[in-house]
């Protein structure tokens, strides 16, 4: 699963990947290096210092959300660190919890993630559905269900979520003689991905010259797979990547439209992907809410008004996040308050204004920052709305141990062994399988 | 004997395919984004250089970086030439117990992959309560097993025995001797592995990555923290990695003459 | 990462020099003391900073990976050891993405120390010569030296781009289709060497440059007096003079090339640790790095750790072998 905001500078990726797991690693030894304590000494008025751990951009403090409780609350301040990439992040999290030391009060977990933390250490978490104010139907039930463990404690609040939606140019679309209103466009391929596959060899009978339909087939993998309620995993927990329809399915049409020429053969999140937007080489790519503002930056001002928005062929969830408070944490209670406070339907509403995070919550989208927004580069789009429909109608995903190393046997070795290398698909599913079975090792 | 045009034509080729890379990365730092993802790939230069170098330096706190950096990398100079000079010296020169298997197990470590090692040397900097202070990068970088193996080698063949031992029938202390006779000897070496170690210090990004943070940052650390957000900025990024190679590149243009020939003087006898 | 600095000499000591005998004319008695304790431990005090380092950053840390190769350790639970014994060994033998590693490790490393230390060694004839602005031609051929690994891997990686790298530009300019860089086995290898070569030739260059010039002229002489010609001198005169020269760089870029790292890895974009969507240019580094910081196999990551350092000890004690056979038949 694809971890949001993944928007790093390449050439450190990996680099900061080491950076985290060695400081988390041994975590257990530093006691805490960024002191997180209390502010001026003695004195009268004692200030605490919360603290949050986050990967990538949550947006809490651009959006001005932590100088707002800070008002509301005086006494408490809050301290962000951030952690580019969720691969670097997560392991560094694992030891933290391991030697029980080295926590921020608050810590994100990607929902790639969520089971692992829920099933195999929900002990050292705060059971959230306890604490003041929280009720489990504030959030999407799948949402909710993710972060609880299976003897019922929910050890992380909901932050925003990735419902799919396929981002389209418009004037390709035109030439090719499609429709170019996003009803219509929806209509060629509601329902199922394989209609979607339908239009692009529609699109690539007449594509304008040098175009492509698609980005990636590993795109379409991620974006078909996540719409399925089991997908590596079964509801009593059994890993059934290798008989699992899902797979199989997602699988066949990703190696599908790479063979049949519809893809760009392209990596997403790496610089020629960024190229091909510049150089307008594609016309469609499933785009989760906090793509728009990639596809904005690197298209730049020659896909103004070009790009528009229209729904996916089925609802699917890629990316989102939870926030969780270790029973670690310095500061608990007053950790506990805050996570209630920054997750609320009110809250979360304010960060999609700003950051394009669908909120978790559904209140949230009756609400004007979400219900009204519209997004001027993509003709206008109504992004909330949009949005926020598919999120009502993503399946209640089953989730497992070790998803990301699962996705990227999928995602970064079997797919691209067909669409960059030319395997045959046979072979390119045995070594995913082999991938799999080599990093999980059980 | 003199060179001939052939001679000349091969050294220009091979010098622009040196050049080329990084005039190419000063060019990519002088334009924008959206120009660098278009084709064909830009040849001259943009307007765009101060502009991007200026985002670099400020998004990556590059001014503390750099005084960090030149820190770093001149005390591991300094250290590690004073360390395996002296230790070299009692390698080459002196007779003590153990001496075969202390050599022995240094250069034994120069092989290890320093991959592995960084965790269990995280453990030990946390130990300390070092983490993101300079001290976590400077002190382990600064006993190079190379360090010490470069300098023996050199010391074996250089200095000559009886200048060691004239000078002990002179009733000279071991500091006299290291002070007036081993390190005279050993200036050029020793000014070949401090070039080298500061080279190595400056360019180290694995270790301190882990062991710094970018409130603290050396160079290589800084530029990790480059074009972050949503959308990376290729510009910015390439701008860093100029601002990052630059004073190197700077170093070695003024003192291009001397360090070459430390290299050459150390190659020899190394 | 081809390190120069991590480099082990192709010379085995020579015997120890015997110094430790008392000063013909002693000074007074306490002095003379003094003096026989400098001389005795003096030895100990000189190597004492280097090993207090490197015991606490170079030793441990070596046990310690040797501790955890037995063990099964996972990132999860870094703190629950489960003894396993050679385990994690065994397994690498039935491993195929170890011995991929392996073998691409090799390639690379042939791939880009070969021609890398023929250039150089071309290069060093050229600039034997007495060239004018030799100083500048000599600084120019060592700046790559002075770029990191990070900002040189991050222009190569723009220059081999598939759609719109430049160097696939040039081809398509004269002629030749585009090459997707990452993708084929060879043209990746190919390109990841190509970074290697780029940094280190210059400054091999100059190790053998220096080398050269400390061939006494009169060498040269009597060859051109046989009737050589210039090629017959290089072969029969320069090389020879350099073969120790040339050991040593071997031997370095050997051990570079061994623990190369950095630049597949960069060379990769995210996910690079994979080195390729076949693995085509995962070395050993890679694949230590990806068992234990994606796959969270501590444990195993140690076993190939150690395996590359025993493999490099191997090629240490062939190299010595080698250099000793060479001494002899001189």
């Amino acid at each position: 699963m694809r971890r949001r905001f993944r928007t790093p500078p390449r050439r450190v990726t990996a680099v900061t990947a080491v950076a985290a797991l060695g400081m988390g690693l041994f975590g257990a030894c530093a006691r805490d290096v960024g002191s997180a304590g209390e502010g001026p000494g003695g004195g009268g008025g004692r200030r605490t210092t919360v603290t949050i751990g986050t990967f990538g951009v949550f947006g809490y403090k651009q959006a001005g959300l932590y100088e707002e409780y800070e008002r509301l609350h005086p006494g408490i301040t809050i301290k962000e660190s951030v952690i580019e990439r969720n691969d670097a992040y997560y392991p560094q999290l694992l030891t933290h919890l391991a030697a029980g030391g080295g926590l921020s009060d608050i810590q994100a977990v990607e929902v790639g993630n969520i089971h692992d933390v829920a099933t195999t250490q929900a002990d050292r978490f705060v059971d959230l559905s306890r604490a003041a104010g929280v009720r489990a139907d504030t959030w999407l039930d799948w949402k909710w269900a993710q972060a609880t463990s299976p003897d019922g404690r929910t050890i992380g609040l909901g932050t925003d979520i990735g419902p799919i939606a396929v981002c389209y140019r418009k004037d390709l679309f035109a030439k090719a003689g499609l429709p170019t209103d996003r009803a219509g466009v929806g209509r060629l391929w509601a329902g199922d991905w394989r209609k979607y596959l339908e239009t692009g060899r529609a699109y690539r009978r007449r594509a304008p010259a040098g175009t492509v339909f698609t980005d990636s087939a590993a795109g379409i993998y991620n974006a078909a797979i996540h719409g399925y309620a089991e997908r590596y995993y079964d509801r009593r927990g059994h890993r059934v990547v290798g008989r699992s329809p899902a797979v199989r399915e997602s699988w066949n049409l990703a190696v599908r439209a790479a063979r049949d020429g519809l893809t760009a053969r392209l990596k997403q999140f790496e610089k020629p992907w960024d190229q091909a937007y510049a150089n307008g080489r594609f016309a469609t790519v499933a785009c989760p809410p906090w793509m728009l503002g990639y596809i904005k930056e690197k298209a730049g001002p020659a896909g103004e008004d070009k790009w528009d928005i229209a729904p996916a062929p089925r609802p699917a969830n890629w990316g989102g996040s939870f926030i969780t408070v270790p029973k670690a944490a310095r500061h608990r209670k007053a950790a506990v308050a805050l996570a209630v406070w920054l997750t609320a339907p009110e809250q979360q509403a304010r960060l999609f204004d700003r950051q394009a995070s669908i909120p978790s919550t559904p209140a949230s989208y009756a609400m004007p920052q979400v219900r009204d927004a519209r997004n001027p580069y993509f003709g206008d789009a109504p992004t909330g709305r949009i949005f926020s429909a598919a999120a009502r109608s993503v399946p209640k995903l089953v989730i497992g141990p070790r998803e990301q190393q699962i996705g990227t046997a999928f995602t970064d070795v079997g797919i691209p062994q067909v669409e960059q290398q030319g395997r045959s698909p046979a072979a390119a599913w045995k070594a995913a399988q082999k991938e799999i079975h080599n990093a999980v090792d059980e | 004997m003199r060179a001939g045009p052939v001679t000349y034509a091969v050294l220009a080729l091979f010098t622009a395919g040196s050049l080329f890379p990084l005039v190419w990365t000063a060019v990519t730092a002088s334009r924008d984004n959206a120009r660098l993802a278009r084709t064909p790939p830009p040849f001259r230069f943009g307007d765009r250089l101060l502009t991007n170098l200026g985002t670099a330096w400020s998004e990556a706190h590059m001014g503390l970086a750099l005084f960090n950096t030149v820190l770093v990398a001149g005390a591991v100079a300094l250290g590690t030439v004073l360390f395996a000079t002296t230790a070299g010296f009692a390698f080459a020169k002196l007779r003590f117990r153990f001496r075969t298997a202390l050599l022995l197990t240094t250069v034994g470590t120069m092989m290890v992959p320093p991959q592995l090692s960084v965790v269990p040397l995280f453990m030990v900097v946390a130990e300390l309560h070092w983490t993101n202070q300079l001290q976590s990068v400077v002190l382990p970088t600064l006993v190079s097993a190379f360090g010490v193996f470069f300098m023996r080698q050199y010391l074996v063949e250089a200095l000559p025995t009886e200048l060691v031992e004239a000078a002990r029938v002179d009733g000279a202390s071991s500091l006299r001797v290291l002070w007036h006779v081993v390190f005279p000897v050993a200036r050029p070496a020793m000014a070949v592995l401090g070039m080298l170690s500061f080279v190595q210090a400056w360019n180290d990004f694995f270790w301190p990555i882990i062991a710094l943070t970018q409130e603290n940052p050396t160079v290589q650390v800084a530029l990790t923290g480059l074009g972050r957000g949503y959308v990376p900025d290729q510009a910015v990024i390439m701008a860093g990695a100029l601002l990052g190679t630059l004073p190197l590149l700077l170093a070695f243009t003024l003192f291009g003459r001397q360090i070459v020939g430390g290299i050459m003087q150390g190659a020899v006898k190394g | 990462m081809t390190a120069a600095t991590e480099a082990v000499g192709d010379r085995p000591a020579p015997p120890p020099e015997d110094l430790d005998r008392p000063p013909r004319s002693g000074p007074r008695p306490w002095r003379s003391r003094l003096y026989r304790w400098d001389v005795r431990y003096s030895p100990y005090v000189f190597v004492a900073p280097f090993f207090l380092f490197f015991s606490a950053f170079g030793i441990f840390p070596l046990l310690y990976t040797g501790w955890a190769s037995l063990h099964r350790v996972e990132l999860y639970a870094p703190d629950q050891l489960e003894w396993v014994g050679l385990h994690n060994y065994a397994r690498l033998l039935g491993d195929d993405f170890f011995w991929n590693a392996l073998r691409n490790t090799f390639t690379i490393g042939v791939l880009s120390t070969v021609p890398q230390l023929l250039m150089a060694l071309g290069l060093a004839h050229l600039l034997h010569y007495r060239l004018r602005a030799a100083s500048f031609w000599r600084v120019a051929l060592l700046t790559p030296y002075a770029t990191s690994v990070a900002a040189a891997t991050l222009v190569f990686v723009l220059l081999y781009g598939r759609d719109y790298g430049m160097v696939n530009w040039a081809l398509e300019a004269v002629g030749a289709g585009p090459v997707d860089w990452q993708s084929s086995t060879w043209s990746s290898q190919i390109a990841v060497s190509s970074i290697v070569i780029w940094r280190w030739t210059g400054y091999n260059a100059l190790i053998y440059l220096a080398a050269m010039q400390a061939v006494p002229d009169e060498l040269y002489e009597s060859a051109a007096l046989d009737g050589a010609s210039r090629a017959q001198q290089f072969r029969h005169v320069t090389v020879p003079a350099l073969r120790p020269t040339i050991l040593f760089t071997v031997v370095v870029s050997t051990i570079g090339a061994t623990q190369l790292f950095g630049e597949p890895l960069l060379f990769g974009g995210a996910g690079g640790q994979k080195g390729g969507a076949s693995h085509q240019f995962q070395t050993l580094g890679l694949y230590l790095y990806e068992q234990g910081w994606f796959n969270f196999h501590l444990g195993r990551a140690s076993a190939v750790a150690w395996t590359m350092f025993l493999i490099l000890l191997l090629i240490g004690a062939v190299n010595l072998l080698i250099a000793r056979g060479m001494r002899k038949s001189r």
